[in-house]
């Protein structure tokens, strides 16, 4: 393994996630594991770790970033996740466009220049609609496993609509279709089209410019990304590591230092 | 870099009413604040306030209702405002005519309510329109003071509120070159909400004495839009992202840099300081007019960046944001709009957003 | 005129057009002839009319789509005072109206969404997102549109009316008028009136000179003879739900109320109200009311929820409840007293301050009172309106003294009227089943 030279953690709600580069900015190293509720320990835990691979951390800048970037002490720096991911996927696939990244918690959309920089970018607003939170809550009332959620819901082709966007009202939509003998697969394929309809309104509020690209954990649902590719008639581009583009762009500007 | 002592709002009440004066608590956004001088009543105005329980108001105020609306009605029920004798309602919008008009007709507090009517022009016949709404009124305040000042007695007032609102102007003007922060620098705006012109007047003095040549402060300049900047942590925070508000449009502070009048007529006088005020959308000012504004403002500001703050459910706000927005953009100017609630701190999210903003425009 | 676009107008909107709706025309009534419109138990089949409805609204827009060919274009809102632009030979576009036909025709949705794809909040009012979704993409369930050359709105139904305006007004970039009508906390001020005829006079030269023509004085006073006319038989209309059974209910009302708001001032209009009047009367002459087997009357308070007419129809109906009146359309017919044709601007000024909207919180609870008694209600549905804060801010507290001091039963119903997204269909249901039994049908 080539010597690591610059660290980047990335501290979300779901997941914390870290990347070691080495002198060229190759990714040498990563680590990926569920957020826990003490977080400052599973940093540390984190840090540890990559002492066992890298060796004392002495010296090696590490950027943090994400919802948790201001509980890591140890960090030379902080950037937001928005203008982390953006290099990330740059630095990747070398071009612009419009990322979409769907995270627990926050979901984005940002608009990339050719040249790497943030043109512009949109968050959801504060209720959970047109986050992986959204799917995630109604697919617990409906026993299915996150990562059966797109499987199932392509599984089917007829499709209820689910009216409604806030997660409380759709959860007592989704308890009377269930009553009225609706399929669940039916029923996981309307909330994957209300979730994707919301990112689409997010991508126009920030101008959809080709290509589009995908990120964060809800990248590997198939239904996902193939209902944004229906909505928007745009074919999707997927970095290797979604869920670490994040961390990636903050080792960037640790290599940076 | 010391701001200068301000007395506290409770003490700066306290001390008025000792003196034989009267209060009145004042809803946003604008209102004659010279006519109720001439009566020897002390405008304190009432934005939201923050952070207090709005429980009392979900009595009576939908969950759609802003959050300043919500806040204004718990405050006043749950007895914040009873040191106060008056309570003004300018009719700023559908929320806050909603409210004068529930207090008129149901709450019923102790206080006598007078709502204002604010035209939505700046014709001729809005003028005139709004002359005869303060002299009606001067007439509601005759009943309930038993002062009748002379139009000398308005005038005298008015010179005086005009001074204030100069000092206001030049403590704007001269922003970057004054060595406070944000925090500090809003702070002391703000204190026009509630202090005497001329308790404000010293304090501004002794704050423009410390300018300097040089610009005092490096970080990134803003222009901040919006109703009103709370809860102030976000000013501090955009010092800590390393911004600095370089100009602002907000509604409580640049958008009542009201000019002086021309008439000599005291009514008259007042409606135009107040409608010739610069562009707001609660007075029906033009989109345009609107945009040039802003534009102007970050001409002669330097700033880099435009963060609509906005107060959720605010309609006036709301509708014009996309053109003004895209207006921005076509003049190269990036823009970034946040949404609070008076009673939520600030999310972590809109702190992500402003420092993904700052970096963006770095 | 030009001849080219003039003999397009005429082609299009009085050969083919009409042709097609009398098409339309003549097969709604063989429906309604046939009771296609389910043998409901619960409910009595539409009017007769309301075929000749469906022709007048869409002739309406036919007229529109071309309007631009013809002449000049006036977008309006729905409380302001049009007559001088009817009398100046104006087509009137009501976007609130065009809002209203996406509502029921459930296109509201996503034309709200290319609003918001464009960054308008979904906190303004729905109709407002409706219409600049419109603007923005186009999308419309009746074909198309007509540009305005003028705008007029009028702030006596609400504040939101003039952001609204003023974003079209700038994307058109076409003059806006605005008559700025004070509200009215507890009486009106003559400074307040005197400002309302001042604008109207000043809005007249703006008017004539997008219309190139000048106002003809007894033109205006017939277009406010013809707008009079149609609004007294309007309010005999509504009067007649007075009788036991109503034989109308608002759900009706709500669908036949198009041409009094957007067809004033024309004496098809008046033709038409007297037509329905007539067969409103045989209905009373032959005891059929609205709802079979009416059992219990309620007042509505607030706009429709236009995309849910027929559900909540047939929901009440089949507890035999019937909502003989509502106050959005008695909002039509109340000021009729102060029209007077012979004085025109000055009585325009009176009747266009006094709409139940731009009335006080308290004056609203004294108008539901009054009609509480004149037409026998036993309770009340107050529709909490997320999109219209002047007409919801004030309902707890008009719930409240209903409930409390007169005894009324009263029921706060969180809806959109045009947003279906805001509207719950599994609550609403539990709430009206249990307002139901509280009325103990
Ligand atoms: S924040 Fe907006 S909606 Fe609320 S009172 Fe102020 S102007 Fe009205
Ligand atoms: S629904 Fe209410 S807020 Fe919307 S335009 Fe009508 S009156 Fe105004």
């Amino acid at each position: 393994m080539s010597k690591i030279q610059a660290l980047g953690l990335d501290v979300g709600s779901t997941t914390v996630k870290m990347v070691g580069l080495d002198a060229e900015g190759e990714m040498a190293w990563h680590f990926l594991e569920q957020a826990e509720p003490l977080l400052e320990n599973q940093i540390a835990r984190f840090l540890e770790r990559a002492r066992n691979v890298t060796g004392p951390l002495d010296g090696i800048p590490l950027v943090a970033t994400g919802y948790g970037r201001g509980l890591v002490n140890q960090a030379t720096r902080t950037v937001t996740e928005i203008t982390c991911h953006a290099r990330g996927i740059y630095r990747e696939l070398g071009h612009g466009g419009t990322l979409v990244d769907i995270g627990g918690q926050d979901s984005k959309v940002i608009g990339i220049s050719p040249q790497g920089k943030v043109i512009d970018f949109t968050m959801n607003d504060k209720c959970a609609a047109g986050t992986g939170r959204f799917l995630e809550n109604t697919a617990s009332r409906l026993k299915v496993s996150l990562d059966r959620m797109g499987p199932e819901a392509l599984s089917v082709s007829d499709e209820v609509s689910i009216s409604s966007t806030c997660t409380v009202f759709a959860e007592s939509e989704v308890i009377s279709l269930i009553a009225h003998g609706v399929s669940i697969a039916s029923i996981l394929r309307g909330l994957h089209r209300s979730l994707v309809k919301r990112m689409v309104s997010m991508i126009l509020t920030v101008g959809l410019t080709p290509p589009l690209m995908l990120s964060g954990g809800v990248a590997q649902n198939p239904a996902i990304r193939q209902m944004l590719e229906e909505e928007t008639g745009q074919k999707i581009i997927l970095p290797h590591y979604p869920q670490l583009m994040g961390a990636c762009g903050a080792a960037l500007f640790a290599l940076d230092a | 870099m010391t701001i200068p002592a301000i007395p506290r709002r409770i003490d700066v009440i306290r001390t008025f009413k000792e003196q034989g004066g009267y209060v009145a608590a004042v809803l946003p956004i604008h209102y004659p604040r010279s006519l109720l001088r001439a009566f020897n009543i002390l405008p304190v105005e009432v934005w939201g306030p923050p952070g207090i329980k709005a429980r009392d108001g979900a009595k009576h105020l939908q969950p759609y209702v802003c959050s300043i609306v919500h806040n204004a009605l718990s405050f006043l029920q749950s007895g914040g405002l009873d040191i106060t004798d008056i309570l003004i309602v300018p009719h700023t919008c559908d929320s806050l005519q909603g409210l004068g008009s529930i207090l008129l007709d149901f709450v019923s507090p102790k206080q006598p309510v007078i709502p204002i009517y604010l035209p939505r022009g700046k014709r001729e016949s809005d003028v005139d329109f709004f002359a005869n709404e303060l002299r009606s009124i001067y007439r509601q305040l005759e009943a309930i003071t038993g002062h009748s000042p002379t139009d000398a007695d308005l005038l005298q007032s008015i010179y005086r509120e005009e001074a204030a609102d100069k000092l206001l102007s030049e403590l704007h003007r001269c922003r970057r070159n004054l060595p406070f922060s944000n925090l500090a620098f809003y702070r002391l705006l703000r204190n026009r909400e509630h202090l005497p012109a001329e308790t404000f007047m010293e304090l501004a003095q002794k704050a423009l004495a410390q300018k300097v040549d040089t610009t005092q402060d490096g970080g990134i300049p803003i222009l901040l839009s919006g109703i009103v900047p709370e809860p102030m942590s976000l000013l501090g925070a955009i010092s800590q992202m390393g911004g600095v508000v370089a100009a602002d449009d907000l509604a409580c502070c640049g958008r009542r840099l009201y000019p002086p009048g021309q008439s000599d007529d005291p009514f008259r006088r007042i409606a135009e300081r107040i409608l010739y005020a610069p562009p707001d959308p609660t007075r029906g000012n033009s989109i345009k007019e609107r945009l040039e504004h802003l534009l102007q403002l970050v001409e002669t500001s330097g700033a880099k960046g435009v963060i609509f703050y906005e107060v959720k459910f605010c309609e006036p706000e709301l509708f014009d944001l996309p053109q003004l927005r895209q207006g921005l953009q076509e003049a190269g100017l990036p823009s970034l709009t946040i949404e609070m609630d008076l009673n939520d701190p600030l999310s972590h999210q809109a702190l992500t957003r402003l420092e993904a903003f700052l970096e963006m425009i770095q | 005129m030009s001849i080219g676009p003039a003999l397009r107008y005429h082609w299009n909107v009085n050969l083919l057009g009409r042709a097609g709706l009398r098409w339309v025309r003549w097969q709604a009534e063989r429906r309604v002839k046939r009771g296609a419109h389910g043998k409901s138990h619960i409910l009595t089949p539409p009017l007769k009319i309301s075929a000749r409805t469906k022709e007048l609204i869409g002739r309406h827009y036919l007229k529109g789509r071309y309007a631009n060919l013809r002449g000049k274009v006036a977008w309006v809102t729905s409380g302001a005072p049009i007559e001088f632009l009817k009398a100046l030979d104006f087509y009137l576009l009501y976007p609130e109206n065009h809002g209203a036909v996406c509502g029921t025709t459930r296109t509201a949705v996503d034309i709200c969404a290319q609003a918001e794809n464009a960054g308008y909040s979904r906190d303004i009012c729905s109709y407002a997102r409706t219409d600049l979704g419109t603007m923005l993409s186009c999308q419309t369930p009746v074909g198309k549109l007509p540009k305005p050359d003028l705008l007029l709105t009028c702030t006596n139904i609400c504040q939101t009316v003039l952001h609204w305006y003023r974003v079209l007004a700038h994307h058109f970039d076409v003059p806006l008028i605005l008559i700025d009508t004070p509200f009215v906390y507890t009486e009106t001020t003559d400074h307040s009136v005197a400002y309302v005829k001042r604008q109207l006079e000043e809005a007249i030269p703006i008017a004539e000179e997008v219309a190139g023509q000048s106002l003809d004085e007894r033109k205006l006073k017939e277009v406010t003879r013809l707008s009079k006319l149609a609004s007294e038989l309007w309010l005999e209309l509504l009067g007649r739900c007075r009788h036991r059974p109503a034989p109308i209910s608002v759900f009706d009302q709500f669908i036949q109320m198009a041409p009094i708001v957007e067809m004033r001032g024309d004496n098809f209009t008046v033709d038409f109200y007297a037509a329905m009047l007539k067969e409103v009367d045989e209905r009373i002459a032959q005891v059929i009311g609205a709802v079979k087997n009416e059992r219990k009357r309620l007042l509505w308070d607030n706009l429709p929820v236009w995309y849910r007419l027929r559900y909540l129809a047939e929901f009440l109906g089949r507890h035999g409840v019937v909502i003989a009146a509502s106050t959005y359309t008695n909002a039509w017919a109340e000021l009729t007293p102060k029209m007077d044709p012979e004085r025109p601007l000055e009585s325009m000024a009176r009747t266009y301050m006094y709409p139940i909207l731009n009335r006080g919180t308290g004056d609203k609870l004294a108008t539901m009172r009054q009609m509480i008694d004149d037409y026998r209600l036993d309770g009340v549905i107050l529709h909490s309106d997320r999109s219209c804060k002047p007409y919801s801010v004030g309902q707890m507290d008009q719930r409240d003294r209903l409930i409390r001091d007169f005894g009324v039963p009263a029921l706060l119903l969180e809806a959109d009227h045009n947003d279906s997204r805001s509207f719950s269909k599994e609550q609403v249901a539990n709430r009206l089943d249990a307002f139901i039994e509280m009325l103990e049908v």
